[in-house]
């Protein structure tokens, strides 16, 4: 497959981009104690994108003979000649970047595939029982393990010829507690880049299901949140999807030149100095982060990123097209899901440097305020920054001391007021590791995180 | 495509599937043709054309249940041969038995044959039309993000038992995000959405212009005030609020006992004011179509009937273990098994108009999107009410940012006051303006 696509786009006058990709993916979901899913999916195309006159068009297919391509390419470069006549601003052309060339595995020692099904089924029943176990207030169990894996072949006609690997499994709980006539949820996910022993390296299914017993039974005593403005100690989770949601869109150079509150703001403090705040292709402090990824869907080879540092904003994420129209480097975020999306600017593994500061000292500087942790059931952030979570996890601590849980809580304010906010930055690291995926018209798997940190923000919540 | 080879293919694998092993088979097959043409800050974008073929087999071992689905075409026999391996291996569930055969009327005017000729070209022209509309009403206008697309989809299923239905159908559909900016004053974005299923019926123009003056409208907006009372909310904010119906609505759900309705058919769960209903064949729908995902006819279904719950939506596995029939609301695609979900549904309009709704509130809230979280399960809802007007002595009278909304959905469904004879459509859903009372608003 990949000469046969060197061989074509050799032959192509204009740029052109084809990407291949073969995925097979699994799905195993067991509720209330009986199997509600087990599936296995393939699928495999190529998306073609071509650039004339400035501008690029796009097409799909799962038409795999050499004629198939062919017809492809060609409503690809037709797609970009209908648009051509009336487009405003043409691509005047992509930024030069380091292109990948040749195999990129996946680094296990434990592929996916080593595993039998029984292995994987028996995880799932094993842990859904757990939950209906986890005491007499649970209504609901669920338990879904899914994983894909990933070959794609990306060249273009300026020189990628990338055959690239990945594998990505993942493990989400839901428990649900009731009573009289209350209904708690609690969940707790685990996603990863790489093979099966490295999902449960850190942290085990059991313990990933208790979390979520303890969650759901836990909320139907807790009061509701009061709301107010608070000091915070945030979990390195809910700093990840602080740095992912509310930072990191607004920093997406196609979301910048869209209007985001970031566009003039390159060179100036927008947090504090303690914040040093990243998007890498890679898995720093920490491995097996899930948004791994050593070669981007442009073919160019990813990098780590800095994007604020001390305080102080340092760069964009970029394509190649939007790397040439601020003449600096691609980063490598240029992804696309699947073969029929085209690339678009999307995060890595997001993450705040860690500092020095222990967490019992974080916790030591709370009078009166909240320990929090993960996001809760959405969440929404705008290009302006501003941003309003739910919380999966909000406990009140007085004195420095964690204590009773609070129930509804949400977080809202503009991150990067936020940022400024920030006191304090733990010498810890984790990955958020959830299972899941960040969308923006496709999905992407994602990983942020951080260390833990202290900082003030807005919390919501309502009157009981 | 043509649907007779798609039919064909779907044959091939449940014959394969039966050869493997297989005692109960059911396979859908779906093919579809689409090209699409973005906008993005003021510009065209990008256009894309896609095709592609997708089988998806489940297979019944007893009743053990095995699912396998590709889009290689090639590969259908190994697809038939995975669904029983995953089966061979699953606990059984008695609930796991496939539909039996049964006619299934066809719906009108889901497929229009002009579709197949709408391509690339149309498309462009169409997402010009956004940029056009919201030059021609205001400089500061910016389109942030537009799609316009055209779809022709074919379904065939059929299943050991004997049923069998195929259906091709058009879709359009489209949406605009306008923000408007004025030096260095930016407003709160405002996303509008539409669909046709023909080609005649396609016009882009109302739904940009309603983005863009919710946009400019909302320019200026400064801080609330806080208060406990009425709000007015619109279609797209009723369809964010309220999303954790369709969850208790599941048969799914209420099997599960995650549903808070499961013992509450017959009984009233909101006020006498409401009444939804659920309709796979209305005329024009985004849903429409004649089958579910399972085969079975869709029909119009009344789900609550002046506030009183009358049925749950039902697939062929939850009505096997109600002992029921199913309401033909199996949802999905060929890449995964059949779930639960809604069709075209409806919260039928009341009597009163949406600006006699407004005259009644002393000091209230009109909110136009909601950004924030509605809890599926407890039915607490807070978050962010964007593009919101305060309202005092009757009147819309200012813009306002930053205003926090909080409540429950399953007590104000209850204590609601006021439903509006318009209605909109919001995705899948045509909704009216409802009035919620005693809910805490917050300025920030």
């Amino acid at each position: 497959m990949q000469k046969l696509l060197e061989g074509i786009v050799a032959g192509s006058t204009d740029w052109i981009e084809l990407r291949y990709q073969s995925r097979s993916s699994r799905r195993i979901v067991a509720r209330n104690g009986q199997l509600e899913e087990s599936s296995s999916n393939l699928l495999a195309g190529l998306g073609v994108r071509s650039l004339v006159d400035g501008v690029f068009g796009f097409a799909s297919t799962t038409d795999l003979s050499e004629e198939g391509i062919r017809r492809a390419v060609a409503a690809a470069q037709a797609a970009a000649k209908t648009s051509a006549g009336a487009k405003k601003k043409r691509i005047k052309g992509l930024a030069d970047a380091k292109l990948a060339v040749g195999t990129f595995p996946v680094s296990t020692d434990d592929p996916l595939d080593n595993h039998p099904l029984e292995e994987k089924l028996d995880l799932v029943m094993r842990l859904d029982e757990r939950v209906r176990g986890g005491g007499e207030d649970i209504v609901s169990s669920m338990v879904a393990y899914s994983e894909l894996q990933d070959e794609k072949i990306i060249v273009t006609s300026d020189g990628a010829s990338a055959h690239v690997f990945d594998s990505k499994p993942d493990l989400m709980v839901l428990a649900v507690a009731g009573k009289n006539g209350d209904q708690t949820m609690g969940y707790d996910s685990l996603g990863i880049t790489g093979g099966w022993s490295d999902l449960f390296a850190l942290v085990s299914g059991d313990e990933v299901a208790d979390r979520a017993i303890r969650l759901a039974v836990d909320q139907l005593s807790a009061p509701h949140a009061a709301g107010g403005t608070s000091v915070v100690v945030l979990h390195p989770s809910l700093v990840g999807i602080l740095c992912h949601e509310a930072i990191g869109h607004t920093v997406e150079a196609d979301i910048v030149l869209g209007g985001a509150v970031t566009s003039d703001k390159i060179g100036k403090v927008v947090g504090s100095e303690l914040v040093t705040l990243c998007d890498s292709g890679a898995t720093e402090f920490a491995p097996h982060a899930v948004g791994i990824l050593p070669v981007d869907d442009e073919g160019v080879l990813t990098q780590r990123t800095v994007l604020i540092e001390n305080g102080v904003l340092r760069s964009f994420l970029h394509n190649r097209e939007t790397a040439a129209h601020y003449d600096v480097s691609p980063t490598g975020n240029a992804r696309a899901y699947v073969y029929s999306d085209d690339p678009l600017i999307r995060m890595r593994n997001t993450y705040i440097e860690p500092g020095d500061t222990s967490l019992e000292e974080l916790l030591g500087g709370v009078k009166d305020g909240y320990y929090l942790r993960g996001l809760g059931m959405s969440g929404q952030a705008d290009s302006n920054a501003e941003f309003m979570f739910g919380v999966q996890e909000a406990r009140r601590v007085v004195d420095g001391k964690v204590g009773e849980m609070v129930r509804g809580a949400t977080i809202s304010g503009n991150a990067f007021d936020v940022l400024k906010s920030v006191d304090a930055v733990g010498a810890d690291f984790a990955w958020d590791h959830s299972a899941g995926a960040c969308g923006k018209g496709q999905a992407a798997k994602v990983d942020a995180g951080g260390p833990h940190l202290r900082c003030t923000l807005t919390i919501g919540g309502r009157q009981a | 495509m043509n649907p007779a080879i798609l039919v064909g293919d779907c044959q091939r694998a449940l014959e394969l599937a039966k050869k493997h092993g297989a005692s109960q088979v059911e396979v859908f097959g779906q093919t579809s043709r689409a090209v699409t043409s973005s906008v993005e800050k003021n510009d065209l974008q990008i256009s894309k054309s896609q095709q592609e073929t997708r089988i998806g087999i489940r297979a019944l071992v007893g009743n053990q249940l095995g699912f396998a689905s590709t889009n290689d075409l090639t590969k259908i026999e190994q697809a038939a041969a995975d669904a029983v391996t995953l089966a061979k291996a699953s606990p059984g569930d008695p609930s796991n038995i496939l539909p039996s055969a049964v006619d299934c009327p066809p719906v009108d005017g889901v497929y229009d044959p002009a579709a197949d000729r709408f391509g690339t070209e149309e498309a462009v022209t169409q997402a010009i039309r956004f940029l056009e509309v919201a030059e021609a009403l205001d400089p500061r206008l910016i389109i942030g993000n537009g799609e316009f697309s055209a779809e022709v989809r074919e379904r065939v299923v059929l299943n050991s038992h004997g049923l069998e239905a195929s259906e091709r159908g058009s879709l359009f559909t489209y949406f605009v995000l306008a923000t408007a900016r004025d030096g260095e004053r930016v407003s709160n974005f405002d996303f509008q959405f539409d669909a046709s299923r023909d080609v005649a019926s396609i016009d882009v123009e109302p739904i940009t212009r309603r983005a863009c003056e919710h946009a400019l409208g909302s320019l200026g907006a400064e801080k609330g005030e806080s208060f406990n009372g009425p709000i007015l909310l619109s279609p797209s904010a009723v369809q964010q609020i309220f999303a954790p119906l369709a969850f208790q609505l599941s048969a799914r759900n209420a099997l599960r006992g995650m549903s808070r309705w499961k013992d509450a058919i017959g009984q009233s769960v909101g006020a006498e004011a409401v009444t939804m209903v659920d309709d796979g064949r209305l005329p024009g729908g985004v849903a429409t179509a004649a089958f579910d995902r399972e085969g079975i006819p869709h029909r119009r279904l009344t789900l609550i009937e002046g506030g009183v719950l009358r049925t749950f939506l039902h697939n062929a596995y939850t009505a096997n273990a109600y002992g029921t029939a199913s309401t033909g609301h199996a949802s999905g695609s060929a890449g995964g098994l059949p779930g639960i979900g809604p069709t075209n549904l409806m919260i039928l309009p009341g009597e009163v108009s949406k600006d006699d709704l407004i005259s009644e509130i002393g000091q209230g809230l009109l909110v136009s999107r909601f950004s924030g979280n509605s809890d599926p399960v407890s039915g607490d809802f807070s978050g962010v009410a964007k593009a919101a007007h305060l309202i005092k002595d009757g009147k819309v009278v200012r813009p306002v940012t930053g205003t926090l909304i909080a409540g429950n959905v399953f007590e104000v469904l209850k204590t609601l006051s006021g439903v509006s004879i318009e209605t909109e459509r919001a995705f899948n859903a045509v909704l009216p303006y409802l009035r919620l009372e005693g809910i805490s608003v917050t300025a920030e």
